[in-house]
């Protein structure tokens, strides 16, 4: 036993956990990882075609789907099974307010993230009092609901013959093709993508953090548990609204039929695949799962067979994610 | 001396059950007070009533004067009370040193924007300061999952400390402590105590702790109060010897 000599106490003699070139090597494989999908972005517009193009803005909008989900469940710990309907009311929001008032782009991202966000404060108010499989099911409920009334709402949805919106504009540049649209994606993407990570490293994040990990222990520690919850669910709302609203940016045209359950679980794949409960994680999994659920496209029928699977392997074998292979602990 | 903390006549009923029955208690302002006695006596119950987790059925809990007993749980932070619990609630997948950042939630980062500020200054300097006083300095960045059992207690501690309370509820800080670490304990408390003014309000089953830090103990059984005083006067009360070691004749059959 080593003693401080001079408070004659104890000193610790145990080995700190993390070793120093685990976490060099760690950082440099996740930097690799990162220049690589930096250039690969970059580079992407110059040497591919139109539909690869749309492949990659749509999974900009999935990065920012995932990144919602990732606040909900991975940082805060609460269920979300609307997510889909979110991303639709998003969609709606933006596409509508495009068509009747040619609003700039921007406009109506924040304005599809709000409406989202508004109504998960509503959902999130009402179902949040409740736990575990009760607070999923009312949650799926208002997806399912939801995505009724995108379909049944015929004179404003479109209702099953699906909608059709304007070429969305910024700054008096219209884009009518992904080419033009993938830019303006990326960032915005990139955007949500950096706030991801703010909220992570911030005293906002460590709160969702604690009210996961116990929640009498952080209404001791004096956070409103309720609130930081309805907070996060409210937050993971206007995400997928806005992922929507980015959605109009190279679309222009929405079914109701993509906005059922199925696209929830798409996005609870890929946080599951990706990790729960990191952000580097979230991301790569929107990427990776994004591109199966591509190339599933191919083969309709197995497609949710095969979601299902992916699930409950990982859950299995890989709980904490496909990048905690390389890397991240 | 006033007392920081006045229970009334609090019974708390769970069903049809009486789990305290009438307890009045207060605790002296910059005293280390002791709740002892068997266990189910209650004493955690009237724990749980103060950090507002229980609601006492009839009663009152007054802090500084000010009836806290209709206040959130939540709310007791920012009024300088803090606890930590008997049988650990930290937060597991986090780190030592995030796990004492949060201890410090409810007094600074009040706007929105400084809440996302990522480690707010002073939070991060008293979060080290804290780690420091208490010994798991060499932890910080280790999750609160793969501390052993006896610092995994002490983040408890330090956790509630990173409130800067006046008032430190303790749960059986030393229940599962080997006698070196009890010890430590013991130092770490005391100094707490008289060099912070911080007063503390501890349930306890190792005796060596209580009698060697309490300026008072109350004495709990069945629910109810048996007997109060110094640790002397406890310790020589015949209904405390009779609760915890039997009746006499029982003792000697």
């Amino acid at each position: 036993m080593i003693m401080n000599p001079i408070t004659n106490r104890q000193v610790l003699d145990l080995p700190i956990r993390e070793s120093g070139a685990k976490n060099r090597n760690r950082i440099i494989s996740g930097g690799a990882l990162v220049v690589a999908l930096a250039v690969l972005t970059v580079v992407l517009p110059f040497v591919t075609s139109g539909y690869v193009i749309y492949i990659a803005n749509l999974l900009l909008v999935f990065t920012v789907l995932s990144l919602g989900m990732h606040i909900v469940i991975g940082e805060a710990g609460q269920f979300s099974l609307s997510h889909a309907a979110f991303y639709g009311l998003g969609i709606y929001t933006a596409g509508l307010l495009n068509n009747a008032f040619g609003l700039p782009l921007i406009l109506n991202i924040i304005a599809g993230g709000l409406v989202a966000g508004l109504c998960g404060l509503a959902i999130g108010f009402l179902s949040l009092r409740m736990r575990d499989i009760y607070l999923a099911l009312s949650t799926f409920a208002f997806g399912e609901a939801m995505q009724w009334i995108f379909l049944n709402w015929t004179p404003v949805t479109g209702g099953p013959n699906g909608l059709n919106f304007q070429p969305a504009h910024l700054f008096g540049f219209t884009f009518l093709s992904d080419k033009a649209a993938y830019p303006v994606v990326l960032i915005l993407a990139l955007v949500f993508v950096a706030a991801t990570f703010v909220i992570h490293f911030s005293t906002l994040g460590r709160s969702f953090r604690a009210v996961r990990e116990s929640e009498i222990a952080a209404a001791a520690v004096g956070i409103d548990v309720k609130r930081v919850k309805i907070f996060a669910f409210a937050l993971s709302a206007f995400y997928a609204g806005a992922a929507g609203g980015l959605f109009t940016t190279f679309s222009t045209f929405i079914h109701p039929e993509s906005l059922g359950f199925h696209t929830t679980i798409l996005v609870l794949t890929m946080v599951v695949v990706g990790g729960i409960g990191s952000v580097s994680g979230a991301i790569g999994g929107a990427i990776v799962f994004g591109l199966i659920s591509e190339l599933l496209r191919q083969v309709p029928s197995y497609q949710e067979v095969i979601y299902g699977g992916i699930l409950i392997l990982f859950m299995m074998y890989l709980p904490r994610g496909i990048f905690s292979l390389i890397g991240r602990r | 001396m006033s007392a920081i903390l006045a229970i009334e006549d609090v019974t708390v009923r769970f069903g049809g059950l009486t789990a305290v029955n009438k307890f009045s208690m207060a605790v002296q302002k910059g005293a280390i007070h002791a709740l002892i006695g068997p266990n189910g006596a209650g004493k955690s119950t009237v724990f749980n009533c103060i950090s507002r987790i229980y609601q006492p059925s009839e009663g009152r809990i007054t802090l500084n004067g000010e009836d806290i007993s209709k206040l959130k749980s939540h709310s007791m932070a920012g009024r300088g009370v803090a606890r930590s619990f008997q049988n650990l609630e930290l937060f597991n997948e986090l780190t030592v040193l995030e796990n004492v950042m949060l201890g410090a939630y409810s007094r600074c980062d009040t706007t929105f924007l400084q809440r996302l500020t990522p480690r707010p200054k002073q939070t991060l300097e008293q979060a080290e300061e804290i780690l420091e006083s208490t010994g798991l300095k060499n932890y910080r960045n280790t999750k609160a999952s793969g501390l052993d059992f006896g610092h995994q207690k002490l983040l408890e501690v330090a956790r509630a400390l990173a409130i800067s309370p006046q008032l430190l509820l303790l749960d059986e800080p030393a229940a599962g402590l080997r006698s070196r670490e009890i010890e430590r304990l013991d130092e770490l408390l005391t100094s707490l105590n008289k060099t912070k003014g911080i007063t503390i309000l501890l349930v306890e089953h190792v005796m060596q702790l209580v009698m060697s830090i309490s300026d008072r103990i109350s004495v709990l059984s069945f629910g109810e109060k048996i007997a109060e005083g110094t640790p002397t006067e406890v310790k020589n009360h015949p209904r405390v010897i009779e609760a915890y070691l039997g009746t006499k004749e029982a003792g000697r059959g």
